[in-house]
C-alpha cells in the first residue's frame, strides 16, 4: 500500500483528469449559452439554468454550517461532569493483573483514580 | 477557619472549614454576590432595547412588559440560579450531606449515606472548552466491590481551583481513613 507512483495509477490520474475538465467545460456550456442555441442544435432536455447559479451556492453554505455543525457535535459528545466515563470504561474494568516481575518495566495498566488522587494530594510521610 | 480562594473562571470565592468533632466536618464554599453593576448593566440593556422596539412599534405595552420580565426574571434567577453558598457536611460513620443555598434563601440538600460512598477524589474532565478539576464523589456499585456505580460532582457553581480542591480533599480524606482502619 506504499504511495509510489505506478503505472496504473497515472492512467486514473489521467482518465480523472481528463473527466473532470470534461464535466467543468459541460457545466460552462449549460450555464452561459442562452437556451435558444442549445434547442437550435437539438438538445432540448436539460435542467432548468436556475440551477446553475443554486447548487454552488447549497454547497458553499453547506460547508459553512458544517463548520458549526462540526463544532456542535463535538460539544454534544463530551461526556457529562457526572457521567462514569470520566472515570473508567469497559478496558479499564477487565484488565487482568500482570505478575510482577524483577528489573522488567511494569505492565502498562489503567491506575484507579483513588490511587492517583492519594499519590498526587496526600503527602508521603 | 475561612481562606480566599479563586474558582475556575476567576472570581473570588471564600473556603470555611469547621470542625465538629474527630469525625465530622463541614466545609463551605461561599460564592460572590451578585454585582450591582452586572445587575443594572442587564437591566438597562433589556429596557434599552424595550425603547427601542416602542420607538419602532408605538405600543407603550412593551414597555411594561419590559419592566415586568425584568422582575420576573430577576426573581426566577435569584430563586433558582444563583447560588449563595455550597457546602459538604462529612460525619465519619453516617455519610456525607451536600446543601446548596441560593441567593433567594432557598436550601437545596442531598444526603448520601456512608455505606454507598466509595471514595472522594479530584476528577478532571473537558467542560465547555476548558478542563477543570472538580472534586466528586464515587458511588459504590452494590454487585461489584471494585466497581463505581456512579459519580456525583461537588461545587458545580462555585467550581473552586485546585488550591482549594486539594483542601477540601484532604480533609475528606482524614475522616474517610477512619472508616478503613476501624471498621466496626
Amino acid at each position: 500500500n506504499s504511495p509510489a507512483p505506478l503505472p496504473e495509477r497515472a492512467i486514473y490520474g489521467f482518465a480523472l483528469f481528463l473527466g473532470s475538465w470534461f464535466c467543468f467545460m459541460l457545466y460552462l456550456i449549460w450555464a452561459y449559452i442562452p437556451e435558444t442555441w442549445l434547442f437550435s442544435l437539438g438538445l432540448t432536455y436539460w435542467p432548468q439554468k436556475y440551477w446553475a447559479v443554486a447548487l454552488p451556492v447549497y454547497l458553499l453554505v453547506a460547508i459553512g454550517i458544517g463548520y458549526i455543525l462540526l463544532f456542535g457535535i463535538n460539544m454534544m459528545s463530551t461526556a457529562p461532569l457526572n457521567s462514569i466515563h470520566t472515570i473508567t470504561d469497559n478496558y479499564a474494568k477487565k484488565q487482568q493483573p500482570k505478575k510482577f516481575q524483577e528489573e522488567a518495566i511494569p505492565a502498562l495498566r489503567d491506575v484507579p483514580i483513588s490511587e492517583v488522587n492519594r499519590m498526587f494530594f496526600l503527602p508521603e510521610k | 477557619e475561612e481562606r480566599q480562594y479563586r474558582s475556575a473562571s476567576g472570581e473570588a470565592i471564600a473556603l470555611r472549614r469547621r470542625q465538629h468533632s474527630a469525625s465530622c466536618r463541614e466545609l463551605a464554599v461561599r460564592c460572590p454576590r451578585l454585582q450591582l453593576r452586572s445587575l443594572s448593566a442587564v437591566t438597562s440593556a433589556v429596557w434599552l432595547a424595550a425603547y427601542g422596539l416602542f420607538a419602532l412599534s408605538e405600543n407603550s405595552m412593551v414597555l411594561s412588559a419590559a419592566i415586568f420580565i425584568t422582575l420576573i426574571g430577576l426573581i426566577i434567577y435569584l430563586h433558582f440560579v444563583k447560588v449563595d453558598q455550597e457546602s459538604l457536611l462529612v460525619i465519619g460513620s453516617l455519610g456525607i450531606q451536600v446543601t446548596s443555598s441560593y441567593a433567594s434563601g432557598k436550601e437545596s440538600t442531598t444526603f448520601i449515606e456512608m455505606g454507598q460512598v466509595k471514595d472522594v477524589v479530584i476528577n478532571e474532565a473537558i467542560h465547555m472548552q476548558k478542563v477543570i478539576y472538580y472534586l466528586c464523589i464515587l458511588l459504590q456499585d452494590p454487585g461489584d466491590p471494585q466497581g463505581i456505580s456512579e459519580v456525583v460532582p461537588l461545587f458545580q457553581s462555585s467550581k473552586p481551583r485546585l488550591d482549594c480542591l486539594i483542601e477540601v480533599y484532604k480533609s475528606c480524606q482524614e475522616i474517610l481513613e477512619q472508616r478503613r482502619t476501624a471498621p466496626q
